[in-house]
C-alpha cells in the first residue's frame, strides 16, 4: 500500500472534522482483503436487490393476474439470456444472504478474530457460488 | 429499559437493531418460501395461484415486506450517507427512496388483498 498523504502533513495538525484533512480516494491502492470484499458484496447486492424490487412485483402481478399472462410470464423467464440475468440476481440474493447471516453472528461476538473472519468470508464467498451453481443446474437441466 | 436504552442514550442503536431483526424475518421467510416452492413445485396456473392462497402465507408475505421496506430504507439511506457529500442532494434521494418503498408497499397490499 501506498502512503498517499501530503509532505506537509507533519508540519500542519489537522484536528479531526477539519476540512482540508488529506483524503486517499485513489481506489488502486487499497488493496482489499478478503473481508472487505466480502462486505463490499454485500453492499453492494443489497442495491442490487432494492433496484430490481420493482421488476419482480411487475412479474409476479402478471403472473398472478390471468392464465394468459401466467403462461407469457414463464415464456419469458425461459429465454436464455434472461435465465442468465436471474442466475446473476440469485447470486446477489445468496451472498447478501449468507454475507448477511455472517454479520449476525459477528453481531453476537461469533467468529470475531481476524483468522476466524477471513476463514468465514471464504465460506460465505463458497456458500454463495454453490448455491448458485445448484439452480444453474436445475435451470438448464 | 431496552427501549429507553434504544431511544434515549443511543438512539442508533434503534436503527442498527431493526436492520439485524428485519433481516432475521427476511431470512426465516426466505428459508420457507424455498421450501414450500420446492415441495409444492408450482407448474402450471392455479397451482401458481393456490400457492399464494393460504391466509398465513399471505400475512407472512406481507410481513415479510414491512421487514424488507425497513431494511432497504437502513440501507440504501446509509448508502446515500456514504456517497453523496452533498446534503441537500442526500435529503432529495432519501425521500425518493422513502416514496418508493410506501408505493411498494401499497402495491404489495393490493397484491396480496386481490
Amino acid at each position: 500500500m501506498q502512503n498517499n498523504q501530503p509532505q506537509n502533513s507533519q508540519k500542519v495538525k489537522l484536528r479531526p472534522g477539519q476540512k482540508n484533512r488529506p483524503k486517499n480516494l485513489n481506489l488502486f491502492t487499497i488493496r482489499l482483503p478478503i473481508n472487505a470484499l466480502v462486505s463490499i458484496l454485500h453492499r453492494a447486492t443489497g442495491c442490487i436487490l432494492f433496484l430490481i424490487l420493482p421488476v419482480i412485483l411487475l412479474l409476479l402481478q402478471f403472473s398472478l393476474s390471468s392464465a394468459q399472462s401466467f403462461e407469457s410470464v414463464v415464456s419469458i423467464l425461459h429465454s436464455p439470456f434472461i435465465k442468465l440475468m436471474l442466475l446473476g440476481l440469485a447470486w446477489a440474493f445468496f451472498h447478501h444472504f449468507f454475507a448477511g447471516i455472517r454479520h449476525l453472528a459477528m453481531d453476537v461476538h461469533w467468529m470475531t478474530t481476524l483468522m476466524k473472519a477471513r476463514y468465514t468470508s471464504k465460506v460465505v464467498l463458497v456458500l454463495g457460488a454453490i448455491a448458485t451453481l445448484v439452480l444453474a443446474i436445475k435451470l438448464w437441466l | 429499559m431496552l427501549i429507553e436504552l434504544l431511544t434515549e442514550r443511543y438512539p442508533g442503536m434503534r436503527a442498527w437493531l431493526t436492520q439485524r431483526l428485519t433481516g432475521l424475518v427476511m431470512a426465516i421467510y426466505s428459508i420457507v418460501a424455498l421450501l414450500r416452492f420446492f415441495i409444492i413445485q408450482p407448474e402450471n396456473y392455479e397451482a401458481w395461484v393456490s400457492f399464494f392462497q393460504p391466509i398465513w402465507w399471505r400475512i407472512a408475505s406481507l410481513i415479510f415486506w414491512l421487514a424488507l421496506s425497513m431494511h432497504a430504507w437502513l440501507g440504501i439511506r446509509d448508502v446515500f450517507k456514504d456517497y453523496v457529500p452533498n446534503y441537500v442532494v442526500q435529503r432529495v434521494l432519501q425521500n425518493i427512496l422513502v416514496v418508493l418503498l410506501w408505493i411498494y408497499l401499497a402495491w404489495v397490499l393490493w397484491l396480496l388483498l386481490v
